[in-house]
């Protein structure tokens, strides 16, 4: 098993980062090309991507403006089944901007370098929306 | 189909771990997996759609090689994902006889 950790800086607050992480029609913004959250304990976590794989998986913990983490999985891929790994990711203030850390856990050896590049692919698309720019279609991580 | 999705399903991946760096026929591709040669073969389907593979006809053979120019960003990807495996792999034996096995 892998831990998978990315870091991102954000020219803006935990607070409008937050909200990225937890509303359905801002996290479409800036991955997948629809998304379903039902950001509270136990409520669903379900993103399309654009190329028709479904990630899916349960919310976890929420701490308002610091920490979102849930369970997360593809529908019908056979490398990581939904709710086998956990995504934590934690805001903390940064020089005016927010640090992001992404920690990606109980990743198969296999699947790590995969999602690693994924993660590198979509967390820099949130530092734009966030901040009010526009990333551009996605195409995907490469 | 995208390039992550074809890359995201484990034994497409394997089947380019068997060809990276030698040319092989389908029928010895499927010779090292446990599912139907139909399975393995909508495999190299997809993967040569996506420019993954290329085939070289051999007399009446076809033969599969993977594209490392046109996995792009992937191949490194893949290198780290199997070194890592053989490093895991190598870790766990020297872990064995360690416990004097």
């Amino acid at each position: 098993m892998t831990e998978i950790v990315v870091e991102q800086r954000i020219a803006a607050p935990p607070s409008t980062v937050y909200r990225y992480l937890t509303e359905s029609d801002r996290w479409k913004l800036w991955q997948g090309s629809d998304a379903q959250l039902d950001a509270r304990p136990g409520g669903v976590f379900s993103m399309v991507m654009g190329n028709g794989m479904n990630a899916r998986g349960q919310f976890v913990e929420l701490v308002r403006d610091e920490r979102v983490v849930f369970t997360w999985g593809w529908i019908d891929q056979p490398g990581i089944p939904p709710g086998s790994t956990t995504v934590e990711i934690a805001l903390s203030p940064d020089a005016g901007g927010t640090l992001l850390v992404l920690t990606h856990r109980s990743v198969p050896d296999d699947e790590s370098a995969m999602q690693q590049m994924g993660w590198r692919h979509y967390l820099p698309r949130l530092a734009i929306v966030a901040s009010g720019g526009s990333p551009g279609p996605d195409t995907g991580p490469a | 189909m995208d390039s992550f999705k074809v890359l995201a399903e484990p034994r497409r991946r394997q089947i380019l771990s068997l060809i990276w760096n030698r040319e092989l026929a389908a029928a010895e591709i499927a010779s090292h997996f446990d599912v139907t040669f139909g399975a393995v073969s909508q495999h190299l389907a997809v993967l040569r759609e996506a420019s993954f593979v290329t085939v070289r006809k051999d007399g009446n053979r076809r033969l599969y090689r993977a594209d490392e120019i046109a996995l792009g960003p992937f191949k490194d990807v893949l290198e780290t994902m199997w070194a890592k495996t053989l490093s895991n792999l190598a870790e766990q034996i020297e872990l064995g006889e360690g416990e004097g096995h």
